[in-house]
């Protein structure tokens, strides 16, 4: 019998949450999402478009993923590059459909924090930085959200302690009062479970994974999240899919995202849909 | 506009257009094209309360930082990817206030380049909006738009005092050719009042004419050659990025004593970028040219 490790199962849950002819697109710094979006164009989104992260490169085939997102293999076998520019314009005109956000906080309305942990004067914490993701947030048709640092305590927060993404609604109001013409996050994906939002903007429990009960999630969140009537398994990887990633990532470069504790989960490949 | 036909000059020359206190763009991003062998000449001759601008950078801006170059930092992102993590020197004077925070987005600075090419007093932008940012930039304001009434936020120019750029070849005049992405460059030579350019090599114009020009030279004030002037960045074709050397920084940039340490032993050396060479190594820098012989080869500069 086969096996499996949990960076590969969330990276493959993150792929999922891509659909065909979407065009989409990562931030640098998010192997995890890099690599999902490769697996979905293998797999379930053939006709995607995929941008990669910091070479704007659409739809390439790179022998590899190395760790830095900003290298000539991510641009090789692609059908166009585009300048800097063509990409953020497409973005805030509205022509991506979905992007990958993640922070060092997360708040119940999915805006995120990837500036600084702390008194801004004085952080506690200088996070690195959002990138595009201040503007792009606002305009990008769908955002998957995620974070593999849930069980930490210190990311799923009430409140961000600065807002650099914005997600449903902020204390300057919903996306509809600023005139945000994206909308906003569809869910969040998690290493404790995967969320979706509600008619207010607020984060809620939709899937689990089987090692992983309510109380660890509540215990790990800010604040009080609600939970969908029925509380699905996350739908366990198929053979193929996993073996797409392995072709893609033969460096491991997802699995930096994780705590070490999270690669001693591991799975029994069983009953899968091959 | 720079008209001189033979802006070539050496390295120390080039970095002398740079004067304390200007605020500076550095071209690349990330891991790749750094203007590195500029930044190491900068510290070298002593500069101070440089004020950054720029999308997503790494080594280039935490040097100027662990070396007490820099006043303001306004870049969109300062670190090392997952994979080598937070910019020490960086996150260390943030958190001490030792410079000033004025982080951006990507898109941010797009738009107030692209003012200040344009000529214009601003360009509104329709994000940020509901965020944090503008605690950040207490200069941003409001404006409302006159056909449909719409409410924007309202950027200046950006306008460079100089900007940085390192490039796989250029020729005397001062016309660069580069490789996708260009990041931001095109955007910096437009919106500065000059750039200053450092090349792997300087070529006949022909043999550029070849390659294409991707920054005109009429932009450039001084061009020099400096080979592996992006290490430990890389620059295609030429090299991959030597992510032993980025990794030993960032160890070293953890702590002050151990980064004051690495700019003694790297940087401040007699022997300018001819001793930083040799202090790298003939074969460290042959592997990072050989990153095309094989996807092996180039799979193994990374793992």
């Amino acid at each position: 019998m086969s096996s499996y490790t949990f960076d590969e199962w969330y990276v493959i849950r993150l792929a999922r949450t891509i659909s065909d002819r979407e065009v989409v697109f990562h931030g640098f710094a998010s192997p995890c999402a890099q690599v999902a979006m490769h697996v979905a164009k293998r797999t379930h989104a053939p006709n995607m478009m995929l941008i990669e992260g910091a070479m704007y490169a659409i739809n390439p085939d790179p022998p590899f993923i190395p760790p830095t997102s900003n290298d000539s293999s991510l641009k090789r076998g692609a059908a166009y590059s585009m300048r800097f520019e063509e990409f953020f314009d497409a973005a805030i005109r509205g022509d991506v459909d979905r992007m990958f956000v993640s922070g060092g906080q997360i708040d119940m309305y999915g805006n995120t924090n990837v500036t600084a942990v702390g008194p801004l004067e004085r952080p506690k914490v200088k996070l690195g930085g959002g990138g595009g993701g201040c503007n792009i947030s606002a305009t990008i048709k769908q955002l998957t959200l995620w974070t593999t640092r849930h069980r930490s305590g210190r990311t799923i927060v009430a409140e961000c302690d600065f807002i650099t993404d914005i997600g449903h609604r902020t204390p300057a109001g919903t996306r509809e009062e600023l005139d945000y013409t994206g909308g906003g996050p569809q869910c969040l994906v998690s290493e404790l479970g995967v969320f979706d939002y509600d008619s207010q903007g607020r984060m809620r429990l939709q899937e689990l994974w089987p090692d992983v009960t309510v109380e660890q999630v509540r215990e790990a969140t800010g604040f009080e999240f609600a939970v969908a009537d029925e509380v699905i398994p996350v739908a366990p990887p198929t053979q193929a899919e996993l073996d797409v990633l392995r072709a893609i990532d033969p460096l491991g470069v997802r699995r930096g995202e994780f705590d070490p504790r999270e690669m001693e989960r591991e799975f029994d490949l069983v009953g899968a849909g091959v | 506009m720079y008209l001189d036909p033979d802006k070539r000059v050496d390295l120390a020359t080039a970095a002398s257009y740079v004067h304390d206190g200007h605020m500076i763009a550095l071209g690349g991003g990330l891991s790749a094209r750094l203007p590195m062998a500029m930044v190491r000449e900068l510290i070298r001759q002593g500069r101070r309360d440089l004020h950054v601008v720029g999308s997503a950078h790494s080594m280039d801006v935490d040097l100027l930082i662990a070396a007490g170059a820099l006043a303001i930092c306004e870049e969109s992102y300062v670190g090392f990817e997952q994979d080598l993590g937070l910019a020490p020197a960086y996150r260390r004077a943030a958190e001490t206030g030792t410079i000033t925070v004025k982080e951006s987005c990507c898109v941010t600075i797009l738009t107030q380049l692209r003012a200040a090419e344009m000529g214009l007093p601003f360009l509104p932008v329709r994000g940020i909006k509901g965020t944090d940012m503008r605690r950040l930039h207490p200069e941003y304001a409001e404006t409302t738009c006159p056909f449909t009434g719409e409410v924007l936020v309202a950027v200046p120019p950006l306008k460079p005092d100089v900007a940085i750029i390192h490039a796989p070849v250029g020729d005397a005049f001062g016309n660069l050719f580069m490789e996708q992405p260009y990041v931001l460059d095109e955007h910096f030579a437009g919106a500065s009042n000059s750039v200053i350019a450092t090349v792997e090599k300087i070529v006949p114009t022909e043999e550029l004419h070849d390659r294409g020009v991707v920054i005109p030279g009429y932009f450039v004030q001084a061009i020099a050659e400096v080979p592996f002037g992006a290490h430990p960045a890389s620059c295609y074709p030429s090299y991959s990025y030597d992510r032993a050397h980025m990794s030993t920084y960032v160890q070293a940039a953890a702590k002050p004593e151990s980064a004051d340490g690495y700019v003694a032993d790297w940087v401040n050396v007699p022997g300018g970028e001819d001793e930083y060479r040799n202090k790298v190594g003939a074969e460290s820098l042959t592997r990072l040219t050989q990153w095309s012989e094989s996807i092996d080869q180039w799979k193994g500069l990374f793992s």
